[in-house]
């Protein structure tokens, strides 16, 4: 797994401080004060996930956010008005909606893209095509790459993405906050017996998720164990039948509108109280957009879960 | 074409005879598909189920008459109602290539479902009820088109036809190219045609429709033994060439946008199986009509059976099974009998 991290040849502000004679400390303390913050900003280089090096000139300004998800974890780092280009279904914050829309996240417009100049343009390996990429590369845009594949490793973007833009600390600060949610969770639920969970993520055909999904990863992390974690298929197609022989104590239906769709997939459950979620009502809808974007609401998602995993914990928020 | 297969004798104890046996194989098949599948059953709750003791069987009479036998049924009208409408197709417009959808009923069809998806309509209900009005309308434009001035020339049927699915085709592009990832799943296997989550009521109403149209286009096989060796000869003969056309063109596409609601869209059976029966049995509508419905079950059943297990516990879209195990079986019969296409 790429863990992002920037690279080395940033200036580290502290070993120039302590390997200067002791006489120099002083006015080596003012010029870092009034130069090492700029240029531990400026001129900065990063590695992405897909190995690439990025150097950046200060801090960007004009970012394009190439997932709805790298648009929520843009603003929950406070730089929404930095951000000029969002993607189609960037749909949270609500504020995302009035951006300019530069595509869908796997069909994205290199004009529409270019002609916004600007400073970073973040993306994800699944969503943006290479072919892509490499276009926007030569119209000489920095492109940074992320590729999150499990819980910690979306807190871990978040932190990156914050150090990309220059906002450091506060990044830093925001995603020990979202660890720390996810190591409570964690040690509250780890003694417990692990219910097998079945989650749904399609009404028709019922499809559900394999080990190598973040979803999985929230299963894992909330204390249950996900049915379909050993299916070949990344997102099997899973028949009733199977759901009846496995026998799930939990069914999550995640989905999109709280509506017809879930009731229906709800009632179509229903129908085999053989199943022990169904017998002890424990089919549950889960907001598809908390799960299924690797962004920070994906920590509410893990919340939500995990209480319907484990009811019997008294859980205090 | 001129030595029709109508001088062939064909008794009806011949008809009766092969019937009979592709039924008894239809059987067997749906019989075997019943007994295989994700869940294991063992031949002990198979035996408390027969003897009827209670207990144990619950789970294994829930596994086996409500999962399993609304689907093998389904796939079993299904590709009855898809050979079928291939044999009627291939005839009416003497064309190899015609299949069911060669009309565009089907792409009607997709466009009532993928429309129904779209606007958040249940798939129990909304969808199939959807699709089955895209159907119609499909029949009632081709119908508005070939009354005109056109007549029913098969060149005029068939472009039609190709036109109504590249229009409606181009729709559906539309819709999946600006849907959110949530709904593409569900287009996509739409699409690609899916027949798990079987009710038994879906079967209450594709059973007798299946049965009256059935029933209608065996009676007008005759009809279709004379218009196959052109119509100029049909219509000396006595046949009333427009109107058998006509009624053909209805029934099969109301016939076809029937199953199509509930099973979306499965390609290859409808096109194959009719030219697998005539290379096995010659090319008497008679004989073909029965026995490619048959052949055409059976061959689904068998099929479905296969994409529920061969990668089980996850499972597979039918159509992967049907084309990639029957197109060598068909260039198989295609090298050693021919396609016995020109001895209709």
């Amino acid at each position: 797994m790429a863990i992002i991290k920037p690279a080395t040849n940033k200036i580290e502000p502290m070993t120039v401080f302590l390997s200067v004679p002791p006489r120099l400390q002083l006015s080596h303390l003012l010029a870092w004060i009034l130069f090492g913050w700029a240029t531990s900003a400026a001129g900065a280089s990063f590695t992405d996930s897909l190995g690439r090096e990025l150097s950046l000139e200060g801090k960007p300004q004009r970012i394009v956010a190439l997932a709805p998800s790298l648009t929520e974890i843009v603003f929950f780092l406070g730089l929404g008005d930095r951000l000029v280009g969002v993607t189609k279904f960037s749909s949270y914050p609500p504020e995302a909606e009035q951006k300019p829309k530069v595509g869908s996240y796997v069909n994205v417009n290199i004009e529409k893209i270019i002609s916004l100049s600007p400073d970073l343009i973040l993306g994800t390996v699944d969503g943006n095509q290479p072919q892509k990429v490499a276009l926007l590369e030569q119209a000489g845009l920095p492109v940074f790459i992320v590729n999150p594949r499990t819980i910690r490793e979306i807190i871990d973007t978040v932190a990156t993405v914050g150090r990309l833009c220059g906002v450091s600390e506060r990044a830093t600060a925001l995603a020990d906050n979202l660890s720390s949610k996810v190591d409570e969770i964690v040690t509250r639920t780890e003694s417990l017996p692990r219910p097998l969970v079945f989650l749904q993520i399609n009404p028709k055909p019922i499809m559900s998720i394999n080990r190598n999904t973040f979803l999985h990863d929230l299963i894992q992390l909330a204390g249950g164990r996900n049915m379909a974690a050993d299916e070949p298929i990344t997102y099997p197609r899973i028949s009733i039948e199977e759901v009846i022989q496995r026998g799930p104590e939990v069914i999550l239906v995640s989905s999109m509108e709280r509506g017809g769709d879930f009731e229906a997939a709800r009632q179509q459950w229903m129908r085999w109280p053989l199943i022990p979620a169904v017998r002890n009502n424990r089919v549950h809808l889960i907001d598809s957009d908390l799960m299924d974007r690797p962004a920070p609401r994906v920590i509410q998602g893990l919340e939500i879960l995990a209480r319907y995993i484990h009811p019997e914990v008294e859980w205090d928020h | 074409m001129t030595e029709p297969a109508l001088k062939r004798p064909l008794t009806r104890s011949r008809v009766a005879l092969l019937s009979s046996a592709l039924g008894l194989l239809l059987l067997c098949v749906a019989g075997v598909s019943l007994l295989l599948g994700t869940a294991d059953i063992s031949w002990d709750q198979i035996l408390g189920l027969v003897t009827g003791e209670e207990g144990q069987s619950d789970y294994a009479r829930l596994i086996l008459f409500e999962i399993r036998l609304p689907r093998i049924l389904l796939a079993g009208l299904v590709g009855f109602a898809l050979a079928l409408g291939g044999v009627i197709f291939q005839a009416l417009l003497r064309n190899p290539l015609a299949d069911p959808f060669i009309l565009g009923v089907s792409s009607g069809s997709a466009f009532g479902a993928i429309l129904g998806i779209v606007l958040g309509f249940g798939f129990s209900i909304g969808v199939p009820v959807m699709s089955f009005a895209g159907a119609l309308l499909t029949i009632a434009i081709l119908l508005q088109i070939s009354a005109r001035k056109m007549g029913m020339e098969s060149s005029t049927i068939l472009l039609t036809g190709v036109i109504i699915n590249a229009f409606f085709t181009s729709i559906i592009m539309f819709f999946i190219s600006v849907s959110a990832d949530a709904k593409l799943h569900s287009m996509l296997y739409w699409l690609y045609g899916d027949l798990s989550q079987t009710k038994f009521e879906y079967l209450l109403f594709i059973g007798p429709v299946l049965l009256v149209a059935t029933f209608m286009l065996y009676r007008l096989s005759g009809q279709l033994n004379l218009l196959t060796a052109g119509e100029e000869t049909a219509l000396q003969l006595g046949v009333e060439v427009k109107k058998t056309k006509r009624s053909l063109l209805v029934l099969v596409s109301v016939l076809i946008g029937t199953v199509v609601a509930f099973s979306g869209l499965i390609g290859f059976v409808g096109l194959m199986v009719p030219h697998l029966v005539r290379m096995m049995f010659g090319a008497d509508h008679r004989l073909l009509i029965p026995l490619a419905s048959l052949g055409g079950a059976a061959f689904l059943i068998a099929a479905d059976t296969l994409a529920r297990t061969v990668i089980s516990p996850s499972e597979l879209p039918v159509g992967v099974i049907s084309a990639f195990l029957g197109a060598p079986f068909f260039i198989y019969l295609l090298r050693t009998k021919g396609s016995q296409w020109d001895r209709s």
